[in-house]
This record gives C-alpha cells, structure tokens and sequence, in this order.
C-alpha cells in the first residue's frame, strides 16, 4: 500500500464544469426546438453549422495550445499528450457559445456570412485569449457584432416591414409614441409567444423564461446580473415613456418583449466566464448592460443593441473586479451608487428625450 | 454551481448510530514529549519506573507555557520512540508498558463541594495548568492561557457544534457525558467570573439538546443556555458559533476576549470537570476510524496514548484494490494529511480516515465565482488565485489572504475542481517572505 501525498480538503462537492454547460443546453433546447419549428432547414443549417465551426475551431486550437514536453519527440506520442488534454468541455462549452451565436442571427442570413462570424467568435475572441476561462468578450456576441457591422447589407431582414429592423425595434428609436400603433400588428400575446418576426432565438420570450427559470433553478447561471440588467433597463424606459408622455407600462412591456433583450439578459450575459466574480460587482454589471442597450434602443439605430451593450460591459469587468475595491458584500456605498447611477441615467434620458421641455 | 455552499455531505448519520467500543487492551502506551506547539519537551520518570494513571510523567515545553504530560495507564516506562504526532510530524514519544490494571495515582482524589466553592482566580489558573488541558477541538491551545487573560468575560460559550464531517467525538461525549459538561462549564463561569454559559448544539440534533436541558436542571444556580445553532459548516468555526450563540460579532483576527466571550470546546470543560472534581487529566477520549479505504468503520473510546494501528487492526485492516490511500488525521475538510500510519492517539486527534486516492481532474477556472460567494471570511479566492500566479504582493495583502481560515469550502465548491484551498495557503507563505 502507498501512501497518496494530497492537502485538505480532501472531498469535493458533486458539480462539474461540464454540468453548468449541460445545463446551459438543456435550457437553451426550448428555444433551439422554437426555432426549427418556426424557421425549418433554415435554422437547421445554420446551427448545424455554427456548432461544428465552434466546436472545431475550439478542439483545434486547444490541441495545439498544448506543448507536449521536449522529450516527447515522436509525432504519435504527441498527438497522444495532446489528445489526452481535451476534455468534455472542449466540447460542451463551444456548442453553447455556437448555439447563443445561431440564435441571434437572422434565418436567412447567407450561410457565408455566418460562417465568418463564427471563425472570428472561435478563434479570434476565444482562442486567441487563451480557450475556456481565458476570453474576456463573449465569443457568440462578438462573432455577431463582427458579422454586424461587416456584412450590414446582408441584414435584409425580409418579411417584415422596412422600419420594423432587425426585430420590430428599428422602429422604437422615434416611435416610442408609436408602440400602442405597433402593438395592433403585434400583440403583446403575440411578443411573448414569438408570433413575430425576429432573429431566431429571440422571438418567444415564454420559452426564454422556462429556460432561465431552469438556468436559476439549476443555480447554473445568476439570476442577479439577468434582474439587475432586467431593472435597470426597465428603469430607463419608463423614464424614457414619462419625458414623452406615453403610456408607461405598455412602452415597458413591449421594450422587454421585443428584440433581444430577454435572451441576452438570460443567456448571454450570465456567462460566468466574462461576468465579475462579487455580488456586487454582478449587479453593477447588470446595470451597464441594461442602461447601454435602452441607449442604443432610444438613441441609436443599431438593431445589435444587446450585443453591443455586452461587449461594452465585458471592457468595465477588469475594472470592476479591481482588487482595491472589489468586495462581496452589500456595503451601503454599493448601495447609495447604484441606484445615484441609475437615477443618473435616467435624467440623461429624460434630458435626452425632452421631458425637461 | 454558483451558489453558496454551506451544507457538505457528512455521513454521521450513519457513523452515529454505530456503537463505540471501549478499547482497553493497548500494549504500549505513547507519550510524545514534543509537538507542533513544544518544540522541547522532557520526561521526569527513568527506564523501568512503575507508573500509574493521573501520573506526571514529563513536560513539554512551549514559547511562553509549559504542558506536563500524564500517563494515562499504569505499568512500566520502557524508553523512547519515534512516532507520528497528529500535525504529521515524528516526535519522540515516552513508551509505557500497560500492565492494564489501570491503578490510580495517590494524587487522583475528588475535591468535596467546598473545597471547589473555596477555589479562587489564582486556584483555578493552577488546576487547569497541573491537568495539561488544551484545546481540545483541534487547537491544542493550553485553556490555562486563555483563563489568564486581563479581559473581563461575560458569557462563556460551549462549543459542541463539530461541524466537520465524519467526526461524531463530541456528539458522543455529549450524549454519555452530559452531566458532566455542564458541570465544566460552571467550573469555567466561576473561573472567569462569567454570567452566562451559552451550550451551542446543531439544530438537527434535538437528542443532544434533550441531554443538555436535563441537565442543566441539576445546575439552576447559574445562568446556563442550552442553544440550536444551524447544521451547516463551518458553524464550529469559533466566530459563527460565538455570532449563532451569543449575537456578538467578532472581527476576524480579534481575540473573542476582547469582547467578554470565551469559547471552550464541549471536550474541553469535560477536561475542566476532571481537572476540577476528580484532580484527573483527560486520559480517554473518542476516535473514529471510517472512509473506504478502512474494511469496517468503527468508534472506539480509546486511552490518549494509544497506537492508531492498533485500532486500524481492530476495523480489520485497509481495503485491498491497488490504488494510493489517503490516510487523514482529523476531519475530511481541515485534517492532516499523514504519510505513515504509525499515529499516536494524543488529546487532539479526533478520527483517523483513510480514502482510496481518486485522482482529480482539474479545469479551467470559469470564474463562476462559487469560491466568493462561499467564503465565510468574505475573501475571494479566485482574485487571490490570480494575484498569486502574478506573485503580486500588495493584491494579496489588500484583499486580506491572511484572514483565510483554511476551512476548504473554495475548493470543495469548485465545479472546475481548482485547489484553491491550497493556493490560498501558498500565498500565504508568499506574503510572510
């Protein structure tokens, strides 16, 4: 008998990184079966195809990452060591990413241009940072934005009126006072089963609901960034209906339904990878991605608002992760901040809005 | 997951209703002279010298105290050896050879309830410093050096919460030694002149809080409570016991002193009852041997002085498969990892777990951040990982490294199975250089 040399403690608990992205499927699956149901071959082909670019890409790149030690010369024995590193999660953590990267572009979006989304989402913003763990920019949502602003004459969003957009918001940037008009087209019945055009993922918000309710349940993503972008988005909003004196909780309501807010908000922004590691620091984070996606939504005229909103929030994580204020607890400076910045906000809205006027 | 982890699966459901046996039959006895604490230590007997129980045999010595060392046997001493202490270390132990007829010494003579209403300050400082008591919840700290403190004491807090997994020793002593305990705790009020005693129990033991209360009747004179704290971990973790008992908040790195409360171990005033009543050192105390590596688990109520192998023996040996044992003194979350299991059963040792080695398969962190929310000091271990791959010494004394109590829950909670624990102690060592 030997005796195994190891420090305490000595038991783990029963969870797994491959568990949390399993569970990120399993939630993600609703949604995946909406889209083949409404889009058939179309949303078929282009998750098929953005699975296998991610997934290759990814178990590709960590292959070579590894450098096998000098004394093993023999091209087999290499590719032996090699091999041994990747594991499941070189497998299960790309497929989310590729699936998120599927949902939220359109269906018939040219199958070359998704192609080029997702090598940038896998190699440039993943690999290149160092694979799993390592990327500080979501991968799905930066191959989008790439395709985005690359590609923008693809984005013919056909079928749907011409200043509806990408999803039915194109048309909130000066209609706000429009929404109760749009909303005879679309019912919010309607938003909230996906009964509307959109990209792919983003249309049902009942099944991105069941989804995040398993997501929490799980405990495999955290509810709080997902209720503070929730909040604060919200927030902003129903400032943004009073400076225009509309009806508040119908602007409110539509504003969360439509686009893709809520997928990004249960979905995307839960990555834990790019998220900050405090309470507060989350809610904070939370914070910055609702704020910036009702600014684009109210000032700007990018239909990407939530994934522009998430790639900018992903630049402030280092920040707010600094040493020499990060903390886990609730302190009242925490408190007292967040809600001066959201009120902060809010005015600039208003200001911005002419609800001084 | 991400999620605070409080609740660690602790199998003494079924290592509690296992029954304990009393094991009396050790051939020799061993008595370190040294330890973690003692660097020097001596013995006041010669080869061949007929001891009895209660007798002073040697004395270690520390920094700034002295522990005498008692046989817990009679028979004779038969010279010195090497042996495993429970911090992982080989001391020298004093051999006795038990002749098992357990005579008492002359000095072992019950004090009348007078002599102990008589007993002052000063009295009891003595008492407890003759008996060689220490900490007996793992510390091994000596109690006379906690009763000398210029403090004024409140309320004295009992801490029978042992949150550890697998161990049942002060579940067990509470269960048989009741009376006794809360007869140490009055012993301690009145050494320290304390108002209140608060006994601190988990919740999900209501038998332990049924023998306590009944005793505690015997005791009206004074001010003693019995209190259900929460089963989770690390709820024996002196500042959440002192917070889940008494409601006074200490700060980590405070003495609990400084805010009139002294926490002793239920063990500890057992040891306070023998020390006071009976002019006895605490000579036995529970061991439990359990984990998969080990044929059957078993508790034994053993001598202190007694050969873990013995024991191991007893439970029928190790499991025969190939794989590497991992044989732990102490609990599966803080206890010492040994590399022999020639272990010596002294007052701190509480159980001895042998595991088959299973390797661990490490991920990348994912920053998922279930280290931070768990901590119960409030410190983030992944920060504090990333600070120390740097070697960035000011990260790791701004986000407090040192505050870290060891506990092991980052590591037990981690999904990518990352040893923070461990990091956590590096850094540590980093930042003392």
């Amino acid at each position: 008998m030997n005796y195994a040399k190891q420090t305490a403690p000595y038991v783990r608990k029963e969870n797994s990184t491959k568990r949390m992205m399993v569970d990120v499927l399993i939630a993600l699956l609703p949604v995946v079966v909406f889209a083949i149901y409404q889009f058939g071959w179309d949303a078929v082909v282009r998750l098929v195809l953005s699975a296998v670019i991610f997934i290759l890409g990814e178990v590709v790149t960590t292959f070579y990452r590894t450098k096998p030690h000098p004394s093993v010369k023999e091209r087999k024995e290499k590719f032996k060591v090699r091999f041994k590193t990747l594991t499941i999660n070189n497998i299960t953590a790309p497929l989310v990413s590729a699936i998120i990267y599927a949902l939220i572009i359109p269906s018939n979006l040219s199958l070359y241009v998704v192609a080029v989304g997702a090598l940038f989402g896998i190699l440039v913003v993943k690999a290149a940072f160092g694979g799993l763990g390592s990327n500080i920019f979501n991968p799905a949502a930066a191959g989008r934005v790439f395709i985005g602003l690359s590609f923008t004459s693809q984005f013919a969003y056909t079928g749907i009126d011409a200043v509806v957009g990408a999803t039915p918001l194109g048309a909130a940037k000066d209609a706000l006072l429009n929404i109760p008009n749009l909303l005879q087209n679309y019912t919010v019945l309607d938003l909230f089963l996906g009964n509307i055009p959109g990209s792919m993922g983003e249309i049902s918000a009942l099944l991105i609901i069941i989804g995040g309710i398993y997501l929490f349940a799980r405990r495999a993503a955290d509810f709080r960034v997902t209720l503070s972008t929730l909040v604060s988005f919200s927030v902003m909003m129903a400032i943004a209906a009073i400076a225009v004196n509309g009806n508040v909780v119908d602007i409110v309501v539509y504003q969360l339904l439509a686009g893709g807010l809520l997928f990004g908000a249960v979905f995307m922004v839960t990555d834990p990878v790019t998220s900050p590691v405090t309470k507060p620091g989350r809610w904070i984070y939370g914070l910055l991605v609702g704020s910036i996606v009702a600014f684009i939504r109210l000032f700007g005229s990018y239909p990407e608002g939530v994934v522009f909103a998430i790639l900018l929030a992903n630049i402030f994580v280092p920040l707010i992760d600094y040493y020499k204020w990060s903390k886990n607890r609730y302190s009242v400076k925490f408190i007292v901040g967040y809600v001066v910045a959201l009120a902060l906000l809010g005015f600039i809205v208003l200001v911005g809005l002419g609800g001084l006027n | 997951m991400i999620e605070k982890t409080r609740h660690i699966p602790d199998g003494k459901k079924e290592r509690k209703n296992q029954p304990v046996s009393h094991y009396l039959e050790a051939e020799y006895l061993y008595f370190p002279t040294t330890d973690l604490r003692c660097p020097a230590g001596e013995s006041c007997v010669i080869d061949g010298q007929y001891v009895k129980v209660g007798e002073l045999i040697g004395t270690r010595h520390g920094g700034f105290f002295d522990q005498p060392i008692h046989s817990t046997v009679s028979g004779y001493v038969v010279g010195f050896e090497k042996k495993v202490h429970s911090s992982g270390q080989t001391v020298d132990c004093l051999i006795v050879k038990n002749d098992k007829k357990y005579v008492l010494h002359e000095s072992c003579v019950s004090r009348t309830d007078e002599e102990i209403a008589a007993l002052t300050k000063e009295d009891y400082i003595q008492i407890i410093k003759d008996s060689g008591l220490s900490g007996l919840g793992g510390s091994g700290f000596p109690t006379y050096v906690k009763l000398e403190t210029k403090n004024k004491i409140d309320v004295i807090v009992a801490n029978g919460v042992e949150c550890e997994p697998h161990l049942i020793s002060d579940y067990k002593l509470i269960l048989e030694r009741a009376h006794r305990i809360i007869e140490g705790l009055t012993y301690a009020m009145r050494a320290q002149g304390a108002k209140r005693g608060v006994v601190a129990v988990k919740k999900k033991y209501p038998e332990l809080y049924e023998v306590l209360e009944n005793a505690r009747h015997s005791f009206m004179d004074f001010d003693i409570e019995i209190k259900r704290v929460g089963n989770h971990y690390p709820q024996g973790w002196e500042i959440e016991t002192i917070k889940a008992a008494t409601g006074i908040q200490v700060p980590v790195g405070k003495m609990p002193s400084e805010y009139g409360v002294c926490v002793f171990n239920v063990a500890t005033l057992y040891g306070f009852y023998r020390a006071v009543k009976r002019r006895m050192p605490i000579t036995e105390r529970f061991v439990t041997i359990s984990g998969n590596g080990i044929k059957t688990e078993r508790n034994f109520s053993v001598r202190i002085g007694t050969p873990v192998r013995d024991l191991i023996e007893m439970c029928g040996g190790y499991t025969e498969n190939d794989k590497n044992k991992v044989v732990i003194c102490g609990g599966p979350m803080m206890g010492t990892n040994l590399q022999s299991d020639d272990l010596i059963v002294t007052k701190t040792v509480t159980s001895l777990i042998v595991l088959d080695e299973e390797p661990i398969k490490t991920e990348p962190c994912i920053h998922c951040a279930s280290c931070v929310y768990s901590c119960p000091v409030d410190l983030q271990p992944v920060q504090i990982m990333n600070a120390y791959k740097e070697r960035d010494k000011d990260a790791l004394a701004v986000l407090n490294v040192n505050k870290c109590i060891e506990c092991g829950l980052c590591s037990f909670t981690c999904p990518s199975k990352i040893h923070l624990t461990e990091t956590m102690r590096q850094a540590k060592r980093f930042i003392r250089k």
